[in-house]
């Protein structure tokens, strides 16, 4: 997603208004002397009202140093931007991110090349408020460069959009072409600036610049981890618009992982529901789990970045198996952190993980699940950071994984998207997908996003009653805190200490969850609901008799919210269900739990 | 001027390294770390460290885990902590820094643990897993409440990071000596003097060095080239290793005073 930023904001109100038309960032002018500058206790006023709803960008142009910091402090902004020809010693030494300016000149890349650290913001060669616009195609060389490149200078709800398609900048920058009169913005031109820009681009371009979806995501690791995972954002935003990457990940998608995966209408079940279910079949990718998607293509990055040692932690044991597979593939070495109780559980897989050259680490630390073997991860990876690349399994983490992970499994989305399109002629009603981190979820939602028609529902794990303490359901129940890395929904207490979770499935009992999600769940997007363990264990059994599809313990709490789901669809309705992994390794737990159940 | 300014400016003063010690608050339990406080003042340590336990800890390594894990048995939480800190002020004028995980600080509120850091007596605040350039609001709350923010450099830190952080940093830089977690080393890095160098470079503010120093001669070693030398883990066994309260304090104040020797006559 391109940002929005609006510049030049004098008053509260008129940020409020940039803020409902859908701003993603704002300027607030402290140059003295020109149209729009206001002073400290205003900016800092609407600083303040604005925290953690946009980024907030204090504008100067060479003014001291010190005045700078000071300003910038006591109005409490997020990024610096600097308007004049500050030096990059000058722009290196200020205690804040920075977004320098420079003109839209064929000399731009030579010159941002002097602020290695700097965003660049590309303004109208001829001076901003020109309201001439120029040729936007000059930021392309520095976007391809790996820049994160704003582009500002003759800009408004008009022309925006091809600025957009032709820079495909990081954000865009508006000041008076957003203005009723002089300093005084307009709500209508505001929204259409803002929509123009948001049609322009895929909405899967999201989050912000600093890893926010809304108020969640972030980057919240020691400073030993920072330095790696900037590393891997500036990496990923050079990859993700790299054609010979995609094409590469294309081709191992088809002749390795076997894509793309069936969309399997399932006539009994839906026979039987009265609506009709079409089963995404990511039980039939390669490993039999839609997490193999994720492993393979963050490999391809680690062999791309030249490292050779590979981390993973692991719960049910499907992504330690899917990075052990990629890693063995590709020749890297493979460590996967694993809770011991879940080595217990998922013996097979710690087997598998084994068998293809991995070593797996059981974790007894804390409550020797998921959480604990992912904290163990973090841990591993602060030690050995400039050796080791941290292959994490799910939307959660800090940025950039969150981002990379999702767009990683977006071709669940994709491709379930074009084949009911070709199947049915239109698009679906309803999504339904189980969340623990919640990857395959965000993997089936992310392309249906701008489809507002089509409904998303997130199925947690409930455990044994969201009531009774022993669940993974943290959309439903929890609230918002900081988990490894970023800042979603957790399972806590009053002291911000994190509860251990519970589910069935040792793939779901985590006690936080992506943060796209959590913005979904506040946005309204998507809606989430807990199943219980009994539900799920029903929906095994009865998917696998309805369809001969024996599922995971993950997917059958997708199909208990199907079964529960459909009486209140209109008869026809169109159900696509992300069947995330096929049952084999939950089998012998099934056999220990249902016992004498099915002996009739 | 604040606590910490005031320590390491006599330390300076003194032409040595402060000695800055940690201990996790409520292991075993609040009123042993209450004892413990004035004792390790009195035993020579510049500057305490109290840690606020939490159950996900990921810069620490195994000692320090384990302690929290133990504080939190106990259930013990950040308004006791800070009750503690009121407590420890009427006896003795220590500077306190408290040190600990975001989600204990968001749930607690930054604005709100700002300004009752600051009223119970704390002078400063470590959040291991914040970056400098997250949480703003915090570290604002931090400079309006006089309660200083200290920021952590890694040998990983880009040298403009390295700049960025120096200089928002407060009270001190808290250099990591080692890529890793917290935890006793047998040895300490080899281009350790070149990272204090790197951040002395940058800054005035003192730099502080921690994680791997755990014996008196390391402790020296690493106060002939850092304004201060942290002790954390190896201080934290002590304290678990006793088999009850007394003899924890007197093993932990021994201890100290052993550091404090060393510390003190590194420089000649």
């Amino acid at each position: 997603m391109t940002l929005v930023k609006i510049c030049g904001l004098t008053s509260l109100d008129d940020a409020e208004l940039a803020l409902a038309a859908g701003a993603d960032a704002v300027g607030l002018n402290f140059v003295p002397g020109t149209p729009r500058a206001i002073d400290v206790a205003n900016g800092r006023a609407i600083s303040a009202a604005l925290a953690g709803r946009a980024v907030r960008i204090a504008v100067f142009r060479d003014a001291p140093r010190d005045e700078v910091e000071r300003i910038a402090r006591e109005a409490g902004v997020d990024v610096v931007q600097l308007h004049g020809s500050e030096s990059p010693e000058y722009a290196a030494s200020l205690p804040f991110p920075v977004l320098k300016v420079i003109p839209a000149d064929s000399r731009a890349l030579d010159t941002a090349a002097r602020y290695p650290e700097a965003d660049i913001l590309l303004d109208s060669p001829s001076g901003g408020g020109s309201g001439s616009g120029w040729n936007f195609a000059l930021a392309l060389p520095l976007v391809e460069a790996g820049r994160r490149v704003w582009i500002a200078g003759g800009l408004g709800p008009e022309n925006v959009a091809d600025a957009v398609k032709l820079a495909s900048p990081y954000g865009v920058d508006a000041s008076s072409a957003l203005e009723s009169a002089p300093g005084r913005k307009d709500p209508a031109r505001m929204r259409a600036f803002v929509a123009a820009v948001r049609a322009a681009t895929p909405a899967r371009e999201r989050p912000d610049l600093r890893g926010y979806f809304g108020r969640f995501g972030g980057r919240y690791v020691p400073e030993t981890l920072v330095p790696a995972v900037e590393e891997l954002a500036a990496t990923w935003e050079a990859l993700r618009r790299d054609p010979a990457f995609w094409n590469e990940l294309a081709e191992e998608r088809r002749a390795y992982i076997g894509r793309p995966t069936p969309l399997y209408f399932a006539a009994r079940a839906s026979q039987e529901l009265g609506v009709r279910v079409w089963l995404k079949r990511e039980d039939l990718a390669h490993t039999g789990a839609h997490k193999i998607n994720n492993a393979v293509g963050q490999a391809l990055i680690a062999k791309r970045m030249g490292k050779r040692r590979v981390i993973a932690e692991t719960g049910a044991g499907q992504h330690g198996v899917a990075a052990a597979t990629a890693c063995a593939r590709y020749g890297l070495d493979c460590e996967v952190f694993m809770g011991e109780e879940d080595t217990r559980r998922q013996a097979l897989n710690v087997f598998r993980m084994e068998l293809l050259g991995a070593k797996v680490h059981a974790v007894t630390s804390g409550s020797r699940t998921l959480k604990d073997a992912m904290n163990e991860a973090l841990r591993d990876w602060a030690t050995n950071v400039r050796s080791t690349y941290y292959l994490i399994g799910s939307v959660a983490g800090p940025h950039p994984y969150p981002m990379l992970v999702r767009d990683l499994q977006a071709v669940i989305g994709e491709e379930a998207r074009a084949q009911i399109l070709a199947e049915e002629g239109r698009l679906p009603d309803v999504l339904i997908a189980c969340v623990g981190g919640g990857s395959n979820a965000m993997g089936l939602f992310a392309p249906f996003h701008g489809d507002t028609s089509v409904r998303m529902i997130g199925v947690e794990a409930g455990g044994e009653g969201v009531g009774s303490g022993r669940h993974g359901a943290s959309l439903t129940v929890g609230t918002p805190g900081a988990l490894h890395g970023s800042y979603s929904y957790v399972l806590q207490d009053d002291e911000g200490q994190i509860f251990e979770a519970h589910s069935i499935s040792a793939g779901l009992d985590y006690p936080g969850v992506g943060p796209e999600h959590s913005f979904f769940k506040d946005s309204g997007r998507a809606e989430y609901v807990p199943v219980t363990d009994a539900e799920a264990l029903d929906a095994f059994v009865w998917l696998s008799r309805m369809e001969g599809i024996i599922p995971a313990f993950e997917s059958a709490h997708a199909i208990a919210e199907l079964r529960r789901r459909a009486a209140r669809l209109e008869r026809g309705a169109i159900v696509v269900l992300n069947l995330s992994g096929r049952g084999d390794k939950d089998a012998m737990e099934a056999k220990r739990l249902l016992g004498e159940r099915l002996a009739r | 001027m604040n606590r910490i300014d005031q320590a390491l400016a006599r330390a300076r003063s003194e032409k040595r390294a402060a000695l800055i010690v940690f201990v996790t608050a409520g292991d075993p339990d609040l009123s042993t770390t209450a004892e413990l406080i004035p004792e390790l003042a009195a035993a020579g340590a510049d500057v305490i460290e109290l840690g606020i336990p939490h159950s996900d800890p990921i810069g620490e390594g195994p000692t320090i885990q384990v302690s929290s894990q133990r504080a939190l048995a106990r259930r013990t939480s950040l308004s006791q902590i800070l009750d503690l800190v009121r407590r420890v002020r009427t006896v003795s004028d220590v500077p306190l820094v408290l040190m600990g995980y975001l989600n204990n600080v968001l749930a607690y509120g930054e604005e709100r643990l700002a300004r009752d850091a600051s009223a119970s007596g704390a002078d400063g605040l470590i959040v291991a897993d914040v970056p400098f350039e997250e949480t703003a609001a915090l570290s604002r709350a931090c400079a309006e409440h006089g309660v200083q923010r200290v920021l952590l450099v890694a040998p990983t830190s880009t040298p403009e990071r390295t700049v960025r952080i120096a200089a928002a940093s407060r009270g001190f830089v808290y250099c990591v000596s080692v890529t890793g977690v917290t935890g006793a080393r047998r040895e300490l890095p080899a281009d350790l003097e070149q990272l204090v160098a790197r951040i002395r470079r940058v800054t005035t503010t003192p730099v502080c060095v921690g994680f791997g120093v755990s014996t008196p001669e390391q402790a020296a070693q690493v106060a002939r080239l850092a304004d201060g030398v942290i002790v954390g883990s190896a201080l934290v066994s002590r304290i678990d290793a006793a088999p009850d309260r007394d003899s924890a304090v007197r093993s932990a104040r021994s201890f100290v005073a052993e550091l404090s020797r060393a510390v003190r006559s590194a420089r000649p």
